[in-house]
């Protein structure tokens, strides 16, 4: 599909996430809405990755860039702050490697773990998925 | 300043020319020196802090071009559908382990994030402002309005700890001898939100489809916890 195709697809699917999230009586973002709006379309078949996919990986493989201005507005609440500003890195960046060590440290063991059940019990399991 | 230069900044193209060029730096410096901290985020939004700084330029002129950049946060997180559906036959098979991992940081995230808050004897809104900082953007304002937090005070926190997972992933990996890339994605996503998945997405399509589950999920997750414990 041509590639305006594809961005009105991509954002009609965020409006709708935004409709979506207006009407809920509790917040949950609109972007999340709109992602799991998009995997039912795909996971229908309702939608071919070939309908969006250029438009996709141009968002994919900018999506840091996508950042920028949400790191330079930091710049508006430097007065808040103030006193305490290098509290606030120690925290962020202590807990930013435990939380990664927990959850990635937690993926690994469950899956050896997984791995070594299958083994035990013979030969009949399937393989661990490559 | 002069008016004709003024109404230059004013102008949308301002922001923008200015974010892909201070962008494309980062990026030739990361290439330059394969050093992590030569991120290109951490690089483009301190250039363009200083930028605006020693021109006196307000951020407001700057913003107008910020906004739409930052329109395309939504749509970018919505394709993040695309590289999960790719992935769909890994999620399936491996359900149990993700859901392990995404719940065991969320409750390392809040935990960690509380002692140390309370350590540095920080107030109980100063605290509620920071605990959801792990997760994404709207979710964390949520979180921390509800209890009793400040939005902006949250939104530098949860901007700040993207920035440093987008950075220090690629480190952590190599220092935890972590290889399995379903852990790798999880760990980032869960850990560092949307800004560290646009860093899983560069390592790997494996890692970018995991690291934007676990975004999701730890949102969730993270929302159920700080309502139950705090």
């Amino acid at each position: 599909m041509n590639i305006l195709g594809q961005v009105g697809i991509v954002f009609g699917i965020c409006l709708l996430g935004e409709l979506i999230s207006a009407i809920l009586p509790f917040t949950f973002p609109a972007s999340i809405i709109g992602m799991l709006l998009l995997l039912l379309l795909l996971g229908t078949r309702t939608l071919k990755i070939e309908h969006i996919g250029a438009k996709a990986d141009f968002l994919l493989q900018n999506m840091t860039f996508f950042f920028i201005p949400a790191g330079v507005g930091i710049l508006e609440h430097v007065q808040l702050l103030r006193g305490r500003w290098w509290q606030l890195l120690v925290i962020c960046f202590v807990t930013t490697i435990l939380v990664f060590v927990a959850s990635a440290g937690t993926v690994s063991a469950v899956l050896a773990f997984q791995r070594a059940k299958r083994r035990n019990r013979g030969s009949g399991g399937e393989e661990a998925t490559p | 300043m002069n008016g004709a230069l003024s109404q230059v900044f004013e102008s949308p193209f301002f922001g923008i020319a200015l974010s892909i060029c201070c962008y494309s730096i980062g990026v030739w410096l990361n290439r330059r020196t394969k050093s992590p901290l030569a991120n290109p985020l951490l690089v483009a939004v301190l250039l363009i802090i200083s930028i605006l700084t020693v021109l006196d330029i307000p951020l407001s002129s700057y913003s107008q071009g910020g906004v739409m950049i930052s329109m395309f946060l939504g749509p970018a997180t919505a394709v993040l559908a695309l590289a999960i559906y790719r992935q769909r036959k890994l999620l399936k098979n491996h359900c149990i382990a993700i859901l392990c991992g995404t719940f065991a940081g969320s409750a390392v995230s809040l935990a960690s994030v509380w002692v140390l808050a309370k350590a540095f004897g920080m107030d109980d809104a100063t605290i509620a402002s920071l605990l959801p900082k792990s997760v994404t953007t709207p979710i964390a304002i949520e979180i921390s309005g509800q209890l009793g937090g400040q939005a902006s005070l949250t939104v530098v926190a949860v901007v700040i700890t993207g920035i440093f997972g987008n950075i220090m992933a690629p480190s952590l990996i190599k220092l935890m001898r972590i290889s399995d890339p379903i852990a790798v994605g999880v760990g980032i996503g869960t850990c560092s939100h949307a800004v560290g998945t646009s860093k899983a997405i560069e390592l790997g399509e494996v890692e970018g489809a995991m690291s934007g589950i676990a975004l999701s999920m730890s949102g969730i997750i993270t929302v159920v916890l700080a309502m139950v414990f705090f």
